[in-house]
């Protein structure tokens, strides 16, 4: 699949948004934890989309490529849902740290 | 208001074994004096499926990238590359003990930052760990509290949680029956939970719970230095 170049801030969150959402899928299936994980997702993609709308025109900075794509890997490798309930909280925090802001 | 030792069944010394097993102390150690950003490094290692530190260190620009503030050699780089050595050391544990261990650390962790307190360098006398709280005329909690502060006047029960996840009612309301209850005997008692998880994952979980938590104090990751006020 061809993946856009990651050039901004934005470019580097749009890409990891995709590994994010397989990622809300997969922690979906602990059914007795759906409304947290919802509101877990809801919470942090806006964390996310306020970061974009601030600052998603600057570069994205020395490594942050290389970031995305191993952070993406690294939740598309966790296959257990309860795990995936975790990174669904790390996730975010990491590409934060990347792009230079606090979680 | 009074503290007792909880009592050693069986569970008590399986994870008096994991709690005395030296990686926890060394992570622990290590995590005390750590910045927010490697801490999400441990928290991100320790539940990681990669063991690579490759991938890790290309995770983290801003930790290991040629144009972190004290270059390839600094003590701050020195701390993460520990950092990292020791959280995979956690992940490459079998899940079970992962858990068990993660769970330690961050007890451990809250104890030493606790221990603060005191000052540099002196140990804060007051300080337990795994002890019950006793009410007159109140049957006492099954489960001890992680970390105690002992001390008349300023006393605390803290329990610790690896993630946002691990808050559910029942730790919500040991914690807060505990401060009502020494409120009670006119007593002090903070109550605190410590979780090595972002502020706003905590903030999503308390959401969505119904047990009183209003007057229990979260620190999450961003706050965890304020347990040494």
């Amino acid at each position: 699949m061809e993946t856009e170049p990651i050039v901004s801030v934005a470019d580097a969150i749009t890409a990891a948004s995709a590994a994010y959402d397989e990622l809300v899928e997969r922690a979906e299936d602990v059914e007795d934890e759906w409304s947290f994980v919802s509101d877990l997702a809801d919470a942090w993609r806006a964390r996310l989309a306020d970061v974009a709308d601030a600052r998603g025109d600057e570069p994205a900075g020395s490594g942050v490529a290389d970031a995305v794509a191993a952070l993406s890997a690294e939740a598309r490798a966790i296959d257990d849902p309860h795990r995936a309930i975790d990174w669904l909280s790390t996730f975010p925090q990491v590409l934060l740290i990347a792009v230079g802001e606090r979680p | 208001m009074r503290f007792q030792d909880a009592a050693p069944d069986a569970r008590a010394i399986v994870y008096a074994g994991i709690q005395a097993d030296p990686l926890v102390a060394h992570v622990a150690e290590l995590l005390a004096d750590a910045t927010l950003d490697q801490r999400i490094l441990a928290r991100a290692v320790m539940n990681g499926m990669s063991t690579d530190p490759l991938v890790w260190r290309a995770m983290f620009p801003r930790l290991f990238g040629s144009d972190t503030p004290d270059g390839a050699a600094g003590p701050a780089r020195e701390r993460s590359e520990a950092i990292l050595a020791d959280s995979l050391a956690v992940a490459e544990r079998g899940e079970l003990v992962r858990q068990q261990v993660r769970g330690a650390i961050v007890e451990e962790l809250t104890e030493r930052i606790v221990r603060r307190r005191a000052g540099a360098g002196s140990a804060e006398p007051g300080v337990r760990r795994e002890r019950r709280i006793l009410f007159d005329g109140v049957r006492a909690e099954i489960h001890p509290y992680d970390v105690t502060v002992e001390t008349p006047g300023a006393s605390e029960a803290i329990d610790c949680k690896w993630g946002a996840r691990g808050i559910n009612a029942d730790v919500l309301h040991q914690l807060d029956d505990a401060r009502s209850h020494a409120a009670e005997e006119e007593e002090r008692l903070i109550a605190t939970l410590v979780v090595f998880d972002a502020q706003r994952s905590c903030d999503a979980r308390l959401a969505g719970q119904t047990a009183p938590h209003e007057a229990t104090r979260l620190i999450a990751l961003e706050t965890l230095d304020d347990l040494a006020r």
